[in-house]
């Protein structure tokens, strides 16, 4: 791909890196605009694990905490703390690259967990109660998306209404309890075994990568991954390519409405009972998640590792915070903070490459 | 510069050396893990734990104390988190409060699985898995009130319990033995509110205190309240409503200097103190002791007094009232 009147006009290859933040201003061949899409994507793709890893060696600088911070045994606890925000995260990242927005998500997470629990205690079995709470997921999201498509609603203010609606609808059928649900298969999902080493993982940890890379490649190759990005980046141009936009939100709401429920799933396994009260707050650091993984709220960007790493960051900082032995509101103020940088990061590149690039 | 950076070297391998020689006296890191930080009877749980920490240190046994609350009040998904997070941190042992006696029971297990000891604390887990449960007697201290309540009001009237959280064993227990003592001694007491629940913040508290009073208020010769939160916001809801004063007998749980001042003024009969400072203190010992090989109690009683202005001014009552966190906490 390289040919070598590329690398004469090129630097060489060690300062690739630099060059990239520096492109040369009047280079219009054709090669040298696919490398540096290419070189764009790169750093696109390359710039939450920079973060991550940021993170990581931060707490690695540490001789008190590196020696139990790297090991498996701990990066099997990170990970497993990162179910709950990641599959919710799968569910957002489409959502926000269509442009949307959801504020639901803990209150949607909350109800699940209760439906779920409460379907045990009835007496279902636990296929009976998963599918259950993933459907009244999926149904929340439908009627996000009916109300955002249908009626032309602003998904900030339908989602912050369904927020409401959902936390209240979990209170009111738990009774205001948290319902503890019985021995059953659900409760092992997240259950952490041989604590001391990475394997055996969590199954949650494996379903969150598998529903990962089956978003990626819908995302990716299917007509239903590019529309979103079609609407996200221009709606009125999707609409006249003869895109049914206001259909197709409402699917995108739909299966992230799912994505949600089965978060909702795995706080159940997690706290073996459905608590109405469990998770406020957490669309906040679903959003964020997404964000730090470059998504742009403004919708048309993002990708599902992106998200995925920046849920995978969150969980790094509260872990290795916890194990600095900082205060809870140091904790607060550093993602705080990480959170800003990392958008701020992302526009700067974006708008340096755009704008000497065109 | 080579030079200088060599001595930095050699002083820091010989301070390495020297340390070392000199260790041979036993070192663990004990994590401590509240259900909050803000209330005040959590600061006084973090004194005695640092108090626990300094005698100990004095007796040749060098503690690290870890304190460390759930980031948000209230989430039992966040405890969970701090639990697992210490237990790959390989801390010697954990005290832990409990926020939900269920949901942290899986924790718990995986910790001692990791062969990380847990003393739990203040509040009850439904497990036999921990080295010790260091707490009040809840039940008793709910009877307690409830006893008290019966004598204030001379055996008939109607009272007003309003409950702090679900799920939260210590707070229930209180609320079970208040309601059992007043059912067994003063059958002409009627509960007419029992079903209302508070909430983690003295905002949630006092909005619901506001709403249960102008539901109850004018019936009301009685009120209990389980822990600091409500008793706080219920008075001040009194207080709005002229009620204060002991024109509606009002009696709380724990001593939040606000209660205390409250009391002062009149505005609140009796209030069931706990000792946190001890239950800091016990529960960093009984870890220790336990790490040490030493034989520890499955259950220890940190005990519980009725505090009235009558017996507030006495010396033993007064420490309790305003237990001495400036000489532990900086």
């Amino acid at each position: 791909m390289c040919s070598e009147a590329d690398e004469t006009r090129w630097p060489p290859f060690k300062w690739r890196g630099l060059a990239l933040l520096k492109p040369p201003v009047n280079s219009h061949s054709d090669a040298s605009s696919r490398r540096s899409a290419t070189s764009r994507k790169l750093i696109n793709l390359l710039g939450p694990f920079l973060g991550l890893l940021l993170v990581i060696s931060l707490f690695s600088l540490s001789p008190s905490v590196r020696p139990y911070f790297l090991t498996g045994a701990n990066f099997k606890i990170i990970l497993t703390q990162t179910v709950i925000v990641g599959v919710g995260t799968l569910g957002m990242t489409i959502i926000i690259i269509s442009g949307g927005i959801d504020l639901s998500v803990g209150s949607v997470v909350a109800l699940t967990s209760v439906v779920g629990a409460t379907a045990l205690v009835k007496g279902c079995s636990a296929w009976v109660a998963g599918s259950l709470a993933i459907g009244v997921g999926a149904a929340i999201g439908l009627i996000n998306g009916l109300i955002i498509g249908g009626l032309r609603m602003m998904p900030f203010i339908v989602t912050l209404g369904m927020m409401g609606v959902a936390r209240g609808t979990a209170k009111w059928l738990s009774g205001n309890q948290t319902v503890s649900s019985p021995e059953s298969p659900l409760n092992n999902i997240m259950e952490l075994k041989e604590p001391m080493r990475l394997l055996p993982l969590p199954l949650g940890v494996w379903v969150a990568l598998a529903l990962a890379v089956a978003m990626s490649i819908v995302l990716r190759n299917t007509v239903f991954g590019r529309y979103i990005f079609a609407i996200g980046s221009n709606e009125a141009a999707a609409k006249l390519c003869g895109i049914r936009v206001q259909f197709q939100k409402g699917i995108i709401y739909t299966v992230a409405g799912i994505f949600f429920g089965l978060a909702g799933l795995m706080q159940l396994s997690r706290l073996t009972q459905g608590d109405p009260t469990v998770a406020i707050g957490l669309e906040l650091d679903v959003i964020a998640a997404v964000v730090i993984g470059g998504a742009s709220l403004s919708g048309g960007t993002g990708t599902i590792l992106g998200s995925m790493i920046g849920a995978l960051t969150m969980a790094v900082l509260r872990n290795g915070s916890n194990q600095m032995g900082w205060p809870t509101y140091m904790q607060e103020i550093i993602i705080g903070i990480v959170i800003m940088i990392a958008v701020g990061v992302d526009k700067l590149r974006q708008g340096g490459l755009r704008g000497r690039n065109g | 510069m080579p030079a200088f950076l060599l001595r930095i070297v050699l002083t820091s391998l010989f301070l390495v050396v020297f340390c070392d020689g000199h260790s041979t006296e036993q070192s663990f890191t004990i994590a401590v893990i509240p259900k909050g930080t803000t209330h005040e009877f959590w600061k006084s749980i973090n004194a005695g734990a640092v108090k626990a920490q300094q005698e100990l240190t004095a007796g040749g046994t060098k503690i690290d104390l870890i304190w460390k609350g759930p980031l948000r009040e209230d989430d039992r998904d966040q405890q969970i988190q701090v639990v697992e997070n210490f237990m790959t941190r390989r801390v010697s042992a954990i005290v832990l409060a409990p926020l939900d006696s269920k949901a942290l029971v899986r924790p718990v297990h995986t910790a001692v699985q990791a062969k990380v000891p847990v003393v739990i604390m203040d509040s009850d887990l439904k497990s036999d898995e921990y080295v010790s449960f260091v707490a009040t007697d809840n039940y008793k201290g709910g009877q307690l009130a409830g006893e008290d309540m019966g004598k204030l009001l001379g055996g008939k009237g109607n009272v007003i319990l309003l409950r702090y959280q679900v799920g939260s064993a210590s707070t229930e227990a209180r609320e079970a033995g208040f309601l059992d003592a007043l059912k067994a001694k003063y059958p002409d007491i009627k509960v007419i509110s029992s079903d209302q629940h508070a909430g983690a913040t003295r905002e949630l508290a006092y909005q619901a205190s506001q709403n249960v009073l102008n539901r109850y208020g004018r019936e009301a010769n009685g009120v209990f309240c389980p822990c600091e939160p409500p008793t706080i916001a219920m008075t001040k809801a009194l207080r709005d409503l002229g009620l204060a004063g002991g024109k509606v007998k009002m009696i709380g749980f724990d001593a939040g200097s606000q209660s205390v001042t409250d009391m002062k003024n009149g505005d609140v009969q009796a209030l069931v103190v706990q000792n946190p400072l001890l239950m800091g203190y016990l529960g960093v010992i009984t870890a220790v002791k336990y790490l040490k090989g030493e034989k520890v109690e499955k259950r220890i009683d940190t005990g519980v007094v009725l505090v009235t202005p009558e017996n507030m001014n006495q010396p033993e009552i007064k420490e309790l009232l305003y237990p001495p966190l400036d000489k532990y906490l900086k």
